[in-house]
């Protein structure tokens, strides 16, 4: 009797890789239930803290750097929606503490490649929190429309932009941990950096002018920034273009130096009794 | 399962220390995480100290709070966060020990679990932490003008201050002995809500978060309190509700562990 041999499967394509992952990403968030309310409340309590701040401020001042109170609780309410792309986590962290990115080592898959996958996963399984955040947030706090349906659509062109920078700040800071044993201190400090020099803690336009310059020398100010001042009409839409455009910059700049720092980082992987 | 009772304090202590500078022993041996994490304690300090300076630069007062009461606020809550890092850490790995059925080693040497539970831990940025957080004290109150007389209460403060903020953790973190998981869910969202809305002055919130703040969950008697009376914005005897905030919380955080420990049924190997 004749044997015959099945046929081999087709190498899957390189998208279905990057699906797959990010399917199983998105899969491993929604088990998690407990963190979307999680999500939902420390965000929301960072903004009810911002609005009480800044509400109590206008009540007597009027306005501060030419934001008034309308513009105000506008700002935050983009710096709450865009905060669920740059504070998304990332477990490969503790992959590369606990030796197991020796098996993702071993894939037959670009490393960063696959962790973008799974970012974006991520990042889908935390939109319900987003949304629900959204959807409170325009109810009770009533932010103003975009200056004009250019800079909305602009807005959101920027906001896409948002998520490839944040991975790459994200993997960027990830990779230190081929050399520290402990990712919290990283993290915290990537965490704070962010938040202050985004302007998501206060905006920049309050800022001193060296520090405003230091801010748009840094890729964070295209988290919160960017965005909202396209949003309230802060600048025309040649200069909407023009942020749009260094965003990308950034993008593929930030997907460059990952790719640098992963050649150097791989060399001092420690993988326990390996 | 009984719960070891009849430990003297002196033991405890001395367990508790002695585990405290095997953790300091551990940490010297990777230098690199250490200056990491005292390296990021010092970032999120240096950063709070920006942002008071930049919103006092366009802003006179909060409140009626100005810029160096504000630090002093800040100060002295990173100071006690920083405090609960150094000395009772531990307290976060309460979900973990449970999950895994690592409470079991602890029931069965004789010093109490808590004790053992919060000293298994150093967390580092605790470091930068307690070193510019009290820097941020010592700037704020010498620029809010505050003398020397009023030191001892400062000092008084800030070891209340490291207390209470240990204690509430340990109780939220107790939770995981009931509501099983890795994380600390509770007491994250504690420090995260506290560490955003406590370094404001409590009178710009509505008087249900007062409340809360002062009576349910005591942190205001962590900063606000403390700084309220040092620079004249409450009467002085709200200090008698400080010493008061650190039974109530010890008290509460002692029962809740010792209520956890009577569910705790192991891993089940």
């Amino acid at each position: 009797m004749p044997l015959t041999s099945a046929p081999l499967p087709a190498r899957p394509s390189a998208f279905s890789v990057d699906l797959a992952l990010a399917t199983v990403a998105l899969k491993r968030r929604l088990a998690y239930r407990m963190n979307w309310i999680f999500g939902v409340v420390l965000g929301g309590g960072e903004l009810l803290v911002s609005l009480t701040l800044w509400g109590t401020i206008l009540a007597e001042q009027g306005s501060v750097a030419g934001y008034d109170w309308d513009a105000m609780r506008t700002y935050y309410v983009i710096a709450f929606v865009t905060a669920t792309f740059v504070f998304s986590g990332s477990d490969t962290a503790q992959r590369i503490l606990d030796g197991s990115v020796a098996i993702d080592l071993l894939k037959p898959v670009d490393f960063q490649r696959a962790r973008a996958a799974e970012f974006y996963g991520g990042l889908a399984g935390s939109l319900p929190t987003m949304v629900v955040g959204l959807v409170i947030a325009l109810v009770f706090f009533t932010p103003l429309p975009p200056a004009s349906f250019a800079a909305g659509l602009l807005t959101l062109a920027s906001v896409a932009l948002i998520a490839p920078i944040a991975f790459s700040v994200v993997y960027l800071s990830t990779m230190l941990c081929f050399w520290t044993r402990s990712y919290h201190g990283i993290m915290w400090a990537r965490q704070t950096v962010v938040a202050f020099f985004s302007g998501a803690m206060v905006p920049l336009a309050i800022m001193p002018a060296p520090l405003q310059a230091l801010a748009w020398c840094l890729p964070f100010v295209h988290f919160t920034t960017t965005p909202s001042q396209i949003y309230l009409g802060r600048v025309d839409t040649l200069g909407a273009l023009g942020l749009i455009a260094a965003q990308a910059a950034w993008v593929v700049a930030l997907w460059l130096l990952g790719r640098w720092l992963w050649s150097r980082a791989v060399r001092a992987v420690t993988i326990h009794g390996g | 399962m009984t719960l070891k009772r009849g430990v003297p304090a002196r033991h405890a202590l001395a367990v508790y220390w002695r585990t405290w500078f095997a953790q300091i022993r551990s940490i010297v041996e990777y230098p690199a995480d250490l200056w990491v994490m005292a390296s990021a304690g010092a970032v999120w300090n240096i950063l709070q100290f920006a942002f008071l300076a930049v919103l006092f630069a366009n802003v006179p007062d909060v409140a009626g709070w100005g810029y160096h009461e504000m630090l002093m606020l800040s100060g002295l809550l990173s100071v006690a966060g920083g405090c609960n890092a150094l000395f009772w850490d531990g307290a976060w790995s309460t979900g973990s020990m449970v999950i895994k059925g690592d409470i079991d080693y602890r029931i069965t040497r004789p010093a109490p679990v808590i004790i053992q539970v919060g000293s298994s831990h150093i967390g580092m940025q605790s470091i930068g932490e307690v070193v510019f957080g009290a820097a941020m004290l010592v700037y704020g109150w010498i620029g809010a003008g505050i003398g020397l007389a009023a030191v001892p209460i400062g000092v008084l403060a800030v070891v209340c201050a490291g207390i209470i903020q240990s204690a509430l953790v340990t109780a939220l973190c107790a939770v995981n002995f009931w509501i099983k998981g890795q994380a600390s869910i509770f007491a994250f969202l504690l420090i995260e809500l506290q560490g955003n809305a406590m370094k404001m002055p409590l009178g710009i919130f509505p008087s249900g978060v007062r409340l809360v703040a002062m009576f349910l969950v005591p942190v205001a008697f962590v900063n606000f309190v403390p700084v309220s009376v040092v620079t004249g914005h409450m009467p002085a005897w709200w200090l008698a509700g400080v010493p008061a905030a650190v039974l109530g919380s010890v008290l509460l955080a002692v029962g809740v562990y010792r209520l956890g420990l009577r569910a705790y049924d192991s891993a089940g190997h």
